[in-house]
C-alpha cells in the first residue's frame, strides 16, 4: 500500500502539471513543471521526503532503464546520422570540455569574489 | 507469430532482460564506456533486427516505459530537496556556474553544427544534449529535433563526461570541490554525477543538484530561443 500510495502521489503531481502546461501561455515542458512543482511541495511541507522516499529513489535509481525505448529508435534514423558520424562525436567531446571548463571557472571566480568581499567587511 | 510481438509483455521483457545484462557487465569490467543503457539499446536493436521484428510492435511495450519519464524527471526534485542545505549556502556560485555552463553547451553546440553544416532538426536535437536525458528530449521533441538523436548525444556526453573528468580536473586545475562538482553535473548530468560521487561527497552532491538545475535553465534558454 505505502508504494501505491506513493506512486498516486508522484503521478498526480505529474497529471497536475500536464494540466498547468495547457493552462500556461507559453511552450514549458510539463516533465520541468512536474519538478517544480514537486520541490515546491516539499519545500513548503505539504509533502515531506517519506512521502515518496521509495518511489523517488526506484524512479532515480533506474532512470536510464527509461530511456531504452526511445534510444532504440534510433535503428530508424541510421541513414540520416550515417553521413555526420564524425561531426557528432567532435560536437560531443568539444562541448562536454567547454563547458566544463566555463562552469568550474565561472564557480572558482564566483567563489574567490564572495570571500574576498566577506573579507572586506570583516576588515571595516 | 508476428502479433505475439506487439504484445506489451515482449517489448518490455525485452528491455528489462538487456538491461539486466547491461548493468552486469558494467559492474564486471567497471568502465564507462560499458554504460548500462548504452549495452540495452545495442541488444535491443540486434535482436529487432536479426530477428526482423518492426520496431512499432516492440515500441507497443516501449510506450508503457516511456509513461515513466515524466515521473523519473519529476523526482529530480527529491535529489534537490536532500541537498538544500548546501544549495542555500553556496546559491550564488551554483546559480553563476549553471547558468553560464548552460549558455557554453548550448552555444557552443549550436556554434560547431553551424561551422559543419548539420541541418535544423539535427541542430535542435543536439543543443540540449548536456542536460539530463528527460529535460533534454522535451526541449527538443516539440522543436522539431530528432528524438532518438538528443538520446544518444545525451548518454554519449554523458559517458564521456565521466570518462573526462579526473583529466579535465587535473587539466584546468580545479582545486575547489564546488566548482569540480557543478562542472562535471552541468557538462554530464547523471552519468557524470555517478562519477562526481566517487570522487568525493562534496563533487557528488553539487554534481546531483547541478543536474536538475541545469536542466531549468536549459529550458529557460530554449524558450528565448527556439
Amino acid at each position: 500500500m505505502k508504494i501505491i500510495k506513493q506512486i498516486g502521489i508522484i503521478f498526480s503531481v505529474c497529471w497536475v502539471s500536464l494540466v498547468i502546461e495547457k493552462i500556461l501561455p507559453f511552450a514549458f515542458p510539463a516533465s520541468v513543471i512536474g519538478m517544480i512543482l514537486l520541490l515546491i511541495c516539499l519545500a513548503a511541507g505539504l509533502l515531506k521526503m517519506e512521502h515518496i522516499q521509495e518511489k523517488a529513489d526506484f524512479l532515480l535509481e533506474n532512470m536510464a532503464f527509461f530511456f531504452i525505448p526511445a534510444g532504440v529508435s534510433i535503428i530508424n534514423y541510421f541513414d540520416v546520422l550515417k553521413n555526420s558520424v564524425i561531426q557528432l562525436i567532435v560536437i560531443c567531446v568539444v562541448s562536454t570540455v567547454v563547458t566544463f571548463a566555463v562552469t568550474a571557472y565561472s564557480v572558482t571566480f564566483t567563489v574567490r569574489l564572495m570571500n574576498r568581499r566577506r573579507e572586506e567587511k570583516r576588515d571595516e | 507469430m508476428s502479433e505475439l510481438f506487439a504484445s506489451p509483455y515482449f517489448g518490455v521483457g525485452l528491455s528489462v532482460i538487456a538491461f539486466g545484462i547491461g548493468v552486469k557487465l558494467n559492474r564486471k569490467l567497471k568502465t564507462p564506456v560499458c554504460n548500462p543503457l548504452i549495452v540495452a539499446i545495442v541488444i535491443v536493436s540486434g535482436v529487432l533486427l536479426i530477428f526482423g521484428i518492426p520496431y512499432e510492435s516492440y515500441n507497443v511495450g516501449g510506450e508503457i516505459i516511456n509513461m515513466f519519464l515524466a515521473p523519473a524527471t519529476a523526482c529530480l526534485a527529491a535529489a534537490i530537496y536532500t541537498r538544500i542545505n548546501i544549495l542555500k549556502k553556496y546559491w550564488l556560485p551554483i546559480l553563476v556556474g549553471c547558468v553560464a555552463g548552460s549558455a557554453a553547451s548550448m552555444g557552443s553546440v549550436y556554434g560547431m553544427c553551424r561551422l559543419f553544416g548539420l541541418d535544423d532538426s539535427l541542430t535542435i536535437s543536439l543543443i540540449p544534449k548536456s542536460v539530463t536525458t528527460p529535460i533534454a528530449v522535451s526541449i527538443a521533441e516539440p522543436a522539431g529535433g530528432v528524438v532518438p538523436v538528443t538520446v544518444v548525444a545525451v548518454i554519449g556526453t554523458g559517458i564521456l563526461g565521466s570518462i573526462l573528468a579526473p583529466y579535465l580536473i587535473r587539466i584546468f586545475r580545479i582545486s575547489d570541490p564546488v566548482a569540480a562538482g557543478l562542472a562535471i553535473g552541468a557538462s554530464s548530468h547523471a552519468v557524470g554525477t555517478s562519477k562526481a560521487i566517487e570522487i568525493g561527497e562534496v563533487e557528488g552532491a553539487m554534481s546531483g543538484l547541478a543536474i536538475g538545475i541545469c536542466g531549468i535553465i536549459t529550458v529557460l534558454f530554449s524558450m528565448l530561443a527556439f
